[in-house]
């Protein structure tokens, strides 16, 4: 096996073409995701914080806490929240921290926009109380009233003396994708948060000021659309808040936060692979089809007559040789990449940087030249089976680009499929974040271009063994 | 058992085309076995299986006694050259005949040697795409060479030879043989194997024809034939009328049968005739091949004449 896999790599070796091809390919893959990132307006500008809430408040001066009972929270979604909240004022984007609930993810201390502290799994009922000393607020939560545990303490440096203190509920947006004839479009459904509040105290109490509704929403910007001001609203019976609302106070950092057109900008540093597995697929076919075309197949076969271990030593020296050469221009893409993303104000907080030494960026990288190395011998499969580059190159092109142009054409689940089912699916390998247009996880797509590639290798197999060569 | 090659019963269809129809024959160590038939008629076919390159429909080629399939360095056992053309015309010759001696595990120093034993040293590093077709031949002949086998196969390895090529390898393959070597070589063409081969199978649309040797075919086809040439020949053909013989005229040339031909001499001489030349006819082996293969040809032409030649030529290359 070894002096065979020595002879078809002199082989693929010898020929300008196999150079040509390869050199071209790492080339224009490498130019191509330089491209992708520099010419691409898919990133936007940086997002503002979302501070849209209904907030039922009273000023609090001087050091103080505020405590609540949520007794029940509708389950709007996942990240809808009800809690207690302490804000600098009542301008929206305005400084504050806040203990709530939420439906999917316990319970959260956060502050600023950017902090993020989780407390227990636990839903409602639960007690919640903020203790202001200074400018370190610290979140506590309770179960019955009496035994409480901290869940973290925030500091908000030159909070003024009087901040308003209270309840708040927020229930963040649904987004609905929808794509067809090429276009991708996002819906937007807004949800609709209630909860029930009671045994609620300010303490020290200061009975000059009531609770008052406030539904706080975001300074409207001249010329862009304001979005219309949804439902909100509380009614109080014998003490007991219910209080209902939409929005959701959070950036980046907190991870209700959430952009739905947000890019892969690891992918995306990598979309040169199309070019690259062009070359790949080229190389694959033309390492069987040329055999059969000058005749050298009997040269081979008369050299080495038992099929498996031919036929295997060709698959292993063209996925060799397509993984040589699709690493350092997967890698060589990355890092072409990265700069100008930088350059382009692709940057933190909206797109943290990226680097070769996190465990999913490597996944990306190393696994865009181990789908490469799979489609090339994918390739060198359908070669063999069909002898001729004429038949073979087109039917290995098709497979692999007809989806990618296919799909866009569909509905977002049909595309998915597409993408699951064809050897497509392998290019998922590149995805580092899941997106709404993701099919299937980046293993599990690799795992299906493996499978066809074992597929068109068995029957290429069968095909050489009783086929006449 | 190890170097013949030995045919059995080989049949072997392309869709509805008989190529090869109960072939069976041997090939011998230490002589030129030359495998002669009209083009079509199932000779690189017959290679082909033997190489386990085409499944034949029934029978068996065995080389030393094993199938080729099951050789784990084939060609350290048989070297052949079927196709001159079969070469990647990218690649440089020495480049080609690197990657075979890697798949058998031949030491680099036997390209280099091959590669002057064929002529082709100072041309090595050309690409084969720049090669004549007598160059093409003489490449694959190397390549049939590098493992130094003891069966060799050769299909028409002298298409394409200038005529110093085709006295060389006429040579060659007869030193392989003297070497004690196995050496089956195919020709359309009697001529080109006149001078070479030891032992003949002739084949016509796939089937044996004849399995003999040069000098049996020679006898075969003799008829005893005397030629006469005269300034008489009237009287010559009296004379041997008489004398019991049977005589053909032709361009002042008798050629007489049922005479030996000191009887024809002494008769001829004692009646006055002048005689200029007395000679024994020599059936050539072309003539003798020729004779055996003319119903095959004729016979092919007459069933198919659509497809026939033409047909059977596509099979000899496909």
């Amino acid at each position: 096996m070894r002096q065979l896999l020595r002879a078809e790599l002199a082989k693929l070796a010898s020929l300008r073409g196999t150079v040509w091809c390869l050199s071209l390919g790492f080339i224009l893959m490498v130019l191509l995701s330089a491209w992708v990132v520099s010419s691409s307006k898919f990133y936007g500008d940086l997002p503002k914080p979302a501070d849209t809430f209904s907030f039922v408040h009273r000023p609090m001066s001087g050091d103080g806490s505020v405590v609540a009972r949520v007794t029940t929270q509708d389950d709007s979604h996942p990240w809808a929240k009800a809690g207690v909240i302490v804000k600098e004022s009542l301008s929206s984007g305005s400084r504050y921290a806040a203990l709530m609930l939420t439906p999917g993810h316990g319970v959260r201390l956060e502050a600023d926009f950017t902090t993020d502290i989780a407390g227990s799994a636990g839903g409602a009922p639960r007690w919640l109380r903020l203790t202001r000393s200074g400018g370190s607020i610290t979140g506590y939560e309770s179960t019955d009233g009496t035994t409480w545990s901290q869940v973290g303490t925030v500091t908000l440096d030159a909070l003024p003396w009087t901040v308003e203190v209270g309840l708040f509920v927020s229930s963040p947006l649904d987004f609905e994708y929808v794509q067809g004839g090429g276009a991708q479009g996002i819906g937007i459904i807004p949800t609709t948060g209630r909860a029930v509040f009671d045994h609620v105290n300010v303490e020290p109490t200061d009975s000059s000021t009531g609770w008052t509704y406030l539904k706080v929403v975001p300074t409207p910007t001249p010329g862009q659309p304001q979005m219309r001001p949804g439902p909100g609203g509380m009614t109080e019976v014998d003490g007991s808040f219910t209080v209902t609302g939409e929005g959701d106070i959070a950036w980046y950092g907190i991870p209700s936060f959430f952009r739905p057109d947000a890019r892969d900008i690891v992918s995306d540093s990598l979309q040169g692979v199309h070019i690259g597995l062009l070359a790949m697929i080229v190389l694959g076919v033309l390492a069987a089809a040329a055999e059969y075309k000058t005749g050298m197949i009997r040269a081979t076969l008369a050299a080495y007559p038992r099929r498996g271990p031919v036929l295997a030593a060709k698959a292993l020296v063209v996925a060799g040789v397509a993984f040589v050469v699709g690493l350092p221009a997967s890698t060589a893409a990355f890092l072409v990449a990265q700069p100008i993303l930088r350059d382009r104000g692709v940057r933190p907080p909206a797109y943290p940087y990226r680097s070769l030494i996190e465990v999913d960026v490597l996944r990306a990288v190393v696994g865009t030249a181990a789908a490469l190395a799979l489609l090339a011998v994918f390739a060198l499969a359908i070669g063999m089976l069909l002898r001729r580059s004429s038949r073979a190159l087109p039917l290995v092109i098709a497979v692999v680009m007809v989806p990618q142009i296919v799909g866009p054409l569909l509905s977002l689940d049909a595309d998915k499929w597409l993408t699951r089912l064809t050897p497509t699916a392998g290019l998922a390998i590149q995805e580092t974040t899941e997106r709404f247009d993701t099919a299937i996880d980046p293993w599990a797509g690799l795992g299906v271009l493996a499978a066809y590639t074992a597929l068109a290798l068995t029957i290429a197999l069968w095909s050489l063994r009783h086929r006449d060569a | 058992m190890r170097n013949t090659i030995e045919v059995r019963g080989l049949r072997k269809r392309y869709g509805r085309t008989v190529a090869v129809d109960d072939l069976s024959f041997r090939v011998e160590p230490g002589q030129v076995t030359g495998f002669i038939g009209p083009n079509g008629a199932g000779k690189s076919t017959t290679m082909r299986v033997i190489l386990d390159l085409d499944a034949p429909n029934e029978g068996t080629a065995l080389v030393g006694g094993r199938r080729y399939r099951t050789l784990r360095t084939p060609l350290r056992e048989v070297g052949a050259l079927l196709d001159a053309g079969a070469i990647h015309p990218g690649r440089r010759a020495r480049d080609h005949l690197l990657w075979l001696a890697y798949s058998n595990s031949l030491p680099r120093r036997r390209v280099d040697e091959v590669l002057d034993l064929v002529g082709l040293a100072s041309v090595a590093r050309r690409r084969a795409g720049k090669y004549s077709l007598g160059m093409r031949q003489r490449l694959g002949i190397a390549a049939a060479l590098l493992g130094d086998p003891p069966i060799l196969m050769f299909d028409e390895p002298v298409n394409g030879l200038d005529p110093e090529g085709v006295v060389w390898i006429r040579g060659l393959l007869r030193g392989l043989a003297g070497e004690g070597r196995a050496v089956l070589v195919s020709s359309h063409l009697m001529s080109e194997l006149e001078d070479t081969a030891d032992h003949l199978v002739v084949v016509g649309r796939g089937r044996l024809i004849a399995d003999t040797t040069v000098s049996d075919l020679l006898a075969s086809a003799s008829d005893g034939r005397i030629l006469v040439r005269t300034a008489q020949p009237a009287d010559a053909t009296t004379l041997l009328t008489n004398a019991g013989g049977t005589v053909h005229a032709s361009d002042g040339t008798l050629a007489v049968t049922g005479l030996p031909a000191d009887g024809v001499i002494t008769l001829l001489t004692r009646h006055g005739v002048p005689v200029s030349e007395v000679a024994q006819a020599r059936a050539s082996l072309e003539q003798a091949y020729l004779a055996l293969t003319r119903h095959a040809v004729e016979f092919g032409a007459a069933l198919e004449p659509n497809v026939g030649h033409s047909g059977a030529s596509t099979v000899e290359e496909a």
